[in-house]
């Protein structure tokens, strides 16, 4: 069904412009359209992504030695920082920033975004801060070293006595992501809560949106408190104030507590948008409603709220008191439960249905296995014996490439596969696609799978050098790397040949439910020359019943053509 | 439900039981040799867990793998399958399982933790870098002198090399040695920024934090020689901050600390402050920047062998 | 293929239009209270702060530092908050439309806020610790100081709309930028009163 797009009803609208070639130039302008900065945040943080892959090369090459012998130490030091600090600050939020700021108003029928302006400033920051952080490569002293959480007294050690060093551009630009980042959640809550179009509740929204709404809310309560650890770390490195540095009576496990109580929640503000996207998908591919459609929306919020009050599981082995680290495994081992609920609804949806494997549905299949075995280690590090073990070594590092490279990153790919034909208005080659599945889900898990031994058997995250016990996993490891590093050809040369030359693409290739799939691909300017009045709910797959009330007449018709 | 699904779906679970079970056993061997009370009690848990977790895994990824190879669309076919919405009993069966069995493993691994007790007070102490190397005596004379009381071992980190000192016998050392089945109790203490005692093959950790002294403990079990590692990042030759820990027979102990207490001084181990010789002598000239300078050699009564374990 | 439907929508699309404009105000003013939630963390990430040092320091307040004096800052603080209920009454006769009534209350909360700071600074002046003595100097610099920059924020955006309420027709979209200043304003002195009470009542 949903073959109808309102185009076709509606003489008046505007010609679709977006995406033919005359018209690129858009993208390197000050657009206040929420396509146009969709799309702009999607590939502005796939070049850092690139960067971000090419460093983590280097460090992959280091470690298949056990010598520190490819890069000074400094060096080494500098790279995992940095590599750390791209993905997170420069790669995926701003990716997933890009995904909400183009799908949200579209799926909420919503001619744009609440606040269009703010929206294009926040992006724009985006290679601002991008600029400074790359900058500290030049600066004398070279880039932050204190890894990506920067915790004191480390961070503040400035052996060159610089007032303009690699730390203090790092806290910068961390600090300009934070407020590009607040004025994103700002935007995007306010858009989802007072913008959609008549008819959609609460309970008739995508998952996608109560998922980006849910990962939203994170940043609000989240950014602030790590921009509070911020400023202290600043005034403590540059002024000479004494918060976190011991030596002058500061506390350098306050520090921790910031920095986690915002970096926690922060790994939600990654996977939600993801959960969103298998949400979205696993129906459109397995023909079949979204099993559990309410609890899967709403464990979003659950997650949400048990995410504020876990973060001291990353600090088992720190400053904590022994009732301390009781009580936050309990929280964390509870927040395995919402999580739980939308695997099985996930499972449940998919099975029985009329499965297509093609590249987006691979993705999502393969980033769901890669997440269950992510959540299944990461029930194991919320156990604090255990965790006592593990703690700051490989099974760690581990654990979070599973979930953020994959389940995030591939569950990002999906997306843009998924969506790729709605924002292009062309169609990408399926082989390309299905070879780069392969590359990336063989080198996801023969890079990350043999770190969990090594980390089994002690080796600590962080080590530019180590004992020669470990050499075997690390072979395996740096092979794995090298292979995702080759998967990013196919995809590249996929997308640019696809957006120039490929095939046509209909409003509805998927034959999906969802107010974008109404609309003509690439969408018009301002999406819809008329907003619809939503009736449904929004995975009606072998319903036959209408998404939207001017369907309704013609509901007989569509189920015919399906 | 008919008999035979019955039997089908029984027959499956035993077999993911068995293959459960098995992997939580190979789980054993995916760990250094334990040589603490508290390897054997993590281990245990460890165990568990993987059981358990292969069991889900098998679980959940077997459902998904019969659907994509079984219930594919043809080739043609563009219908769409059942419009099954949901099933509130099977949803709240599926959230209530998981919260008993997220309970259980909270309830047990408290158990085990208790068990340990590896954690003793973290005090606060006046003005953090007050307790500047070399280590005095003054400690010393409030040890307990008990037969069976264990000593109370100082560890004392610094950027990037790791100090012992055994206030009874007065003898500094980079190499720690420890009395097989004793309780082992450290505190430890870092003159500069964050460290992690780490010994793999004792399942123990414990950052190591300036400004703060920090009692821990844990029994050893096993003669031999292990690795301490430096657990938690603590600037450039962090990688470098390894060191030696013997567990001797408590008269070998003994013997030990009599020997080495009458030796003279003599500069320790340590790694990294060789490396960071190899840099100043221009003898490295890969290009890398300003770094902290590594502390110089330790004064020591023992230095220790250079050499890694066997394993 | 169904023309019927276009007619409805087109009806439709007319009245959603007319609403759309209608409510970009209202959206502005929520988002700025999303905004507002947001950075009341900020505050409260400072205050867990202070509360952790001042009861876990081992020697928090610097050398030769007794206290604070507090009676200046408490007819600051007077002031201040009586600035909220000043503001108050400058929009209620905003919504009268008497506007001489509004301008000289608004301006009347400036003169408090500028009052305020003007009191800060003199108060600064005669410390005899600075930023970089210790925790007590830190955490109490960075509290006032960040609170004082809101405070001045405040009072320029206050200066703003002053200026803005002499363009002719500057209220016809409502009165948002009033109401979100306003709301800041109240903000920024639910702060300091928690703020008062943290560095010089609980001494
Ligand atoms: C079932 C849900 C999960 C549980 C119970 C869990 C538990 C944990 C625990 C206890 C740690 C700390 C381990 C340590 O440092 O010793 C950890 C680390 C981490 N987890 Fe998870 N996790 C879960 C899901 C996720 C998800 C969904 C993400 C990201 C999208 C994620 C990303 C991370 C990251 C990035 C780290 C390490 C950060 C760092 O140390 O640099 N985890 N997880
Ligand atoms: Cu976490």
């Amino acid at each position: 069904m949903t073959e109808i797009s309102l185009e076709a009803l509606s003489p008046k609208r505007e010609q679709p412009v977006p995406g033919e070639p005359e018209n690129w130039r858009r993208f390197f302008s000050f657009s206040t359209d929420h396509k146009v900065i969709g799309i702009q945040y999607i590939v502005v943080a796939f070049v850092f992504f690139l960067i971000g892959g090419f460093l983590a090369m280097i460090i992959r090459g280091e470690l298949i030695t056990p010598e520190a012998d490819l890069v000074d130490r400094t060096v080494y030091n500098a790279l995992f920082t940095m590599h750390g600090t791209i993905m997170l600050f420069m790669w995926t939020f701003p990716v997933l920033n890009g995904l909400a700021n183009y799908l949200v108003p579209l799926q909420i029928g919503a001619r744009d975004m609440a606040f269009p302006r703010l929206n294009a400033v926040a992006f724009w920051m985006v290679p601002v801060f991008g600029v400074i952080l790359m900058a500290s490569f030049l600066v004398p002293g070279g880039p932050s070293q204190s890894g990506w959480w920067a915790y004191p007294p480390v961070s503040l050690q400035n052996p060159t006595g610089n007032l303009i060093n690699g730390q203090f551009l790092w806290i910068l630009a961390v600090a300009l992501s934070g407020i590009s980042s607040i004025m994103g959640a700002v935007n995007i809550v306010t858009t989802i809560i007072r913008m959609r179009a008549p008819g959609m509740t609460f309970f008739k929204m995508p998952v996608f949106c109560w998922a980006v709404m849910a990962a939203q809310t994170i940043q609000l309560f989240g950014l602030p408190a790590l921009t509070a650890g911020a400023v202290m770390l600043l005034f403590d490195l540059s002024v000479g104030t004494s918060f976190f540095d011991p030596a002058t009576g500061g506390d350098p496990v306050l520090y921790q507590h910031f920095f986690w109580f915002y970096s926690h929640p922060a790994v939600y503000v990654i996977i939600l948008p993801v959960f969103g996207v298998f949400s979205e998908l696993f129906p459109v591919y397995a023909r079949k409603p979204l099993f559990g459609y309410k609890f899967v929306a709403v464990s979003s919020f659950v997650i949400t709220g048990l995410s504020a009050i876990v973060w001291v599981h990353h600090m088992f082995a720190s400053g904590t008191p022994g009732w301390m680290r009781m009580l936050f495994m309990a929280s964390t081992m509870l927040i395995s439960v919402p999580t739980g609920v939308k695997i099985f609804a996930w499972v449940a949806t998919i099975w029985g249905g009329k499965i297509k494997l093609s590249t987006p549905m691979l993705f999502a299949l393969g980033g769901l296995v890669n997440f269950l075995f992510a959540g299944i280690t990461g029930i194991m590090l919320a156990a604090v014996p255990f965790d006592i073990h593990v703690n700051n070594t490989y099974f760690v590092v581990g654990h979070f490439h599973y979930v953020i490279y994959g389940a995030a990153v591939m569950g990002i790919y999906a997306a843009i596969y998924h969506w790729f034909p709605k924002m292009t208005g062309r169609m990408y080659y399926e082989g390309l696609g299905k070879l780069h599945f392969v590359l990336t889900f063989v080198g996801v898990n023969l890079n990350f799978l043999p770190m969990h031994p090594a980390g089994l058997m002690g080796m600590p995250r962080r080590v530019a050098s180590y004992d020669p016990e470990f050499a075997y996993w690390n072979v395996l490891a740096s092979l794995g790397g090298f292979l995702l590093g080759v998967s990013t050809l196919p995809f590249l040369l996929n997308m640019i040949s696809s957006w120039i030359l490929g095939e046509k693409a209909p409003a509805n290739p998927w034959r999906a439910i969802g107010l974008e799939w109404l609309v003509s691909s690439p969408p018009p300017h301002e999406n819809f020359a008329v907003i619809p009045t939503v009736v449904s709910e929004p995975y009606g797959y072998g319903k036959n019943e209408p998404l939207i009330a001017s369907q309704m007449a013609s509901t007989e018709l569509t189920s015919e053509l399906s | 439900m008919n008999l035979r699904l019955i039997l089908k779906l029984a027959a499956i679970a035993g077999v993911m039981t068995a293959i459960s079970l098995w992997v939580g056993q190979l789980a054993y061997t995916w760990m250094p040799v334990p040589a603490s009370e508290e390897a054997l009690l993590v281990d245990h848990l460890f165990s568990f867990l993987t059981t358990l977790g292969t069991f889900i895994f098998l679980g959940v990824a077997g459902t998904l793998l019969y659907s994509v190879l079984f219930q594919r669309a043809a080739k043609y076919d563009e219908g769409d399958g059942p419009p099954i919405e949901g099933n509130l009993t099977l949803e709240i069966v599926w959230t209530a399982i998981p919260l008993v069995l997220v309970i259980w493993i909270a309830g047990y691994s408290y158990r085990i933790y208790d068990e340990m007790n590896i954690l003793g007070p973290m005090e606060h102490m006046h003005g953090g870098a007050a307790i500047a190397a070399p280590l005095t005596l003054a400690q010393a004379t409030d040890a307990p002198e008990a037969p069976e009381a264990p000593e109370i071992i100082e560890v004392h980190a610094r950027q990037w090399v790791w100090e012992f000192y055994y206030p009874v016998a007065n003898v500094t050392s980079t190499e720690l040695h420890l009395p097989n089945h004793r309780r082992a109790k450290l505190t430890l203490t870092s003159e500069d920024v964050l460290h992690g005692f780490f010994v793999p093959a004792f399942r123990v950790k414990q950052d190591v934090i300036p400004g703060r002294s920090i009692d821990f403990e844990f029994t050893p079990i096993r003669e031999g020689t292990y690795r301490l590692r430096d657990s938690q990042y603590s600037g450039t030759y962090f990688a470098a901050m390894q060191a030696n820990v013997v567990v001797e027979s408590p008269d070998d102990y003994q013997q030990w600390l009599t020997d080495v207490a009458a030796l003279s001084p003599q500069p320790g181990l340590n790694p990294s402050y060789d490396e960071y010789q190899v840099k100043v002598e221009n003898r490295d000239n890969r290009p890398g920047w300003k770094t902290v300078e590594p502390a110089p050699y330790p004064l020591v009564n023992y230095s220790g062998a250079p050499v890694l374990p066997e394993r | 293929m169904s023309s019927v439907n276009l007619d409805q929508s087109l009806n439709s699309a007319a009245t959603v239009h007319a609403a759309d404009h209608h409510e970009e105000g209202e959206h502005r003013l929520f988002g700025f209270i999303v905004f507002l939630l947001s950075e009341s963390v900020i505050f409260l990430s400072f205050f867990v702060g202070y509360i952790v040092y001042k009861t876990s320091a081992t020697d928090w307040l610097p050398a030769g530092v007794e206290g604070l004096e507090v009676r200046e800052p408490f007819i600051n603080t007077i002031v201040l908050v009586s600035s909220s209920f000043v503001i108050y009454i400058a929009e209620r006769y905003l919504h009268k439309e008497n506007l001489w009534g509004f301008r000289a209350f608004w301006l009347l909360t400036m003169a408090m806020g500028s009052f305020f700071l003007y009191g800060q600074a003199v108060e600064w002046m005669g410390l005899d610790f600075g930023f970089t003595d210790g925790l007590f100097g830190g955490t109490f610099y960075l509290l006032t100081g960040f609170h004082g920059l809101h405070v001045l924020t405040g009072v320029l955006l206050q200066g703003i709309m002053l200026g803005r309420s002499f363009i002719p027709g500057n209220y016809d979209d409502g009165e948002v930028g009033v109401a979100a200043t306003s709301l800041f304003w109240h903000f920024v002195d639910v702060i300091w009163i928690i703020l008062f009470i943290l560095i010089y009542v609980w001494q």
